[in-house]
């Protein structure tokens, strides 16, 4: 089935991407042992690493100023959270995040809704969308900081900076792909431009606005460390930097760990989210 | 009896480009009527003005009488690609004719359900597009034209992107389904023999610009089935047409790979 698509946006264009990897599973289909199997691969492949890292961190470097091993960071992380220091700081941390990220997604959403829909709104928004896009504006977290204080608001302001544009621009990009063929069909049967708009745009880009949210929490959480590196009272920032002032190997180690989990969970989370709500996008 | 659906010196064009020229055919209430003529005459042009979704450049739609400018329910699309949203079940891509124009009742609905059983679909109204296959999807695409009751079904090659089987098998199941309720049929196709099976009168379009050159009525006994194409008045049918225009496709064939 091809679609045609005038503008992809950015991240994981799910149509493509979908297409793809419903052409290579034809092209070699495992057996349910074969994937058992496969599955298998990729737990042996992971405590592989684990205990390789092990070995390094005893053995070779044996200096735990340099490199924490697995079970020192899991020790690490089990008298952090005893303490009720790390759920201190996970708290602040996710409270940042939880603010800019929401308040982010729902502004790109208007915001791709409003370029997507007037011509003006896209001639003036577009140059700042792109141009802050391809900005580094983490640099600006010192600005930030200094304007807002080393409190949370300055971290929120940093991760809506990350996370507001590509909400924005996959939103703008999936209303804007909206298939001519499928209008012309809705339009044969008298449809308003509202009826268009709410019973085939709308869902049509809920793959591309989902793209955006998703592309959104690896930058967001980007964003939440880094701005709390330049500056904070508390925060995983916070833990990772003091631990590395101080040579804390294992407690620095722990808050990356944590971070790398939320991400994890959270990008599995919007994964299943996809399945459920636009489960057309798979094949 | 006056014309179900008049079409009055209509023409279209597109810059500089006639696409269609002084169009004149008259169409009877319950008249199966298919369009054939060379990639470039127009034909897929003529079907979406009398659908309302291109305007003409000169002449008129007369529908019992009444002009047309644009799309209404009077009259049933069934499109070349099926056309259905992807996130919606066959039975609500079905009804989605009578759910733009407000009506959702039980009415609708159980006619939407006899129109998919007419269709034979029968026990997929909860499935997804992506679960059938090309053949099963125009058969939704021809139940939502259907669906809003039509007083003319518009059909812009909707077998094309079927395999030779499944069209055949189509074709039968289209004459079925049209014995069962008679509507006006317009219906566009590339395939002569196709066009002689389908209708009652075949109109034989000439391009650049689009025109009617010939209107051949189809006097072969109703119901018809497949074999009706090896006698030899079907295939005098399908050669009287094919010479009509042979010099035509043969031009637009070199054009299209100079």
């Amino acid at each position: 089935m091809a679609t045609v698509e005038t503008r992809s946006p950015i991240g994981a264009a799910p149509r493509a991407a979908a297409a793809a990897s419903a052409a290579s599973a034809a092209a070699a289909k495992p057996s349910p042992v074969q994937r058992r199997g496969l599955k298998l691969a990729g737990l042996v492949s992971i405590l592989a690493g684990l205990a390789l890292w092990e070995l390094i961190s005893r053995l070779l470097v044996a200096n735990a100023l340099f490199l924490a091993a697995p079970t020192q960071i899991v020790a690490a992380i089990y008298k952090l959270a005893v303490s009720g220091e790390l759920g201190h700081h996970i708290a602040v941390s996710a409270a940042e995040f939880a603010l800019g990220y929401v308040v982010a997604c729902l502004l790109g959403i208007v915001l791709g809704f409003a370029m997507a829909s007037s011509e003006l709104a896209k001639k003036m928004l577009a140059p700042w969308i792109s141009g802050l896009y391809a900005t580094p504006t983490i640099a600006l977290a010192p600005l930030f900081i200094l304007w807002l204080g080393i409190g949370i608001w300055s971290k929120v302001l940093v991760v809506i900076f990350l996370v507001l544009f590509p909400v924005t621009i996959n939103t703008e990009a999936g209303l804007r792909t909206t298939s001519m063929r499928l209008i012309e069909m809705l339009r044969s049967f008298g449809a308003s431009p509202r009826q268009i708009f709410f019973k085939l745009s709308l869902p049509s880009a809920t793959p591309f606005i989902l793209a955006g949210l998703k592309l959104g929490i690896g930058r967001g959480l980007i964003g939440v460390v880094v701005a709390e590196l330049f500056g904070s009272r508390a925060g995983l920032g916070r833990l990772i930097s003091q631990s590395a002032d101080a040579f804390n190997m294992p407690e620095l180690f722990a808050g990356v760990v944590i971070l790398a989990v939320a991400g994890i969970v959270m990008t599995a989370g919007f994964t299943w989210l996809e399945r459920v709500l636009v489960p057309w996008t798979r094949d | 009896m006056a014309p179900k659906l008049s079409l009055n010196r209509l023409a279209k064009r597109f810059g500089d480009l006639d696409v269609l020229a002084d169009i004149n055919v008259a169409i009877g209430r319950g008249e199966f009527i298919a369009l054939v003529g060379p990639s470039g005459c127009g034909k897929t042009t003529l079907l979406r003005i009398v659908a309302g979704l291109e305007p003409a450049s000169a002449g008129e739609v007369l529908l019992d009488g009444r002009a047309v400018r644009r799309p209404g329910s009077d009259r049933g699309f069934v499109f070349q690609s099926d056309n259905l949203l992807p996130w919606r079940t066959v039975f609500s891509n079905a009804i989605i004719g009578p759910e733009l124009g407000g009506r959702t009742g039980p009415a609708e609905k159980r006619r939407t359900g006899d129109l998919l059983r007419l269709v034979g679909l029968e026990g997929f109204e909860n499935y997804f597009p992506r679960q059938l296959s090309g053949g099963m999807r125009q058969r939704v695409n021809l139940a939502r034209a259907l669906a809003v009751d039509p007083e003319i079904l518009l059909m812009d090659e909707p077998f094309s992107a079927l395999d030779a089987q499944t069209r055949e098998i189509m074709q039968t199941e289209l004459m079925r389904i049209w014995e069962e309720g008679r509507k006006t049929v317009l219906f566009v196709t590339h395939q002569i023999d196709e066009a002689v099976f389908l209708s009652d009168r075949v109109l034989v379009l000439a391009r650049r610009p689009g025109r009617v050159r010939e209107d051949v009525a189809v006097a072969l006994p109703r119901p018809r089935a497949l074999a009706v194409k090896r006698t030899s008045e079907f295939v005098a049918y399908v050669d009287r047409i094919w010479r009509l225009i042979e010099d035509d496709v043969r031009a637009s064939v070199i054009e299209e790979h100079a």
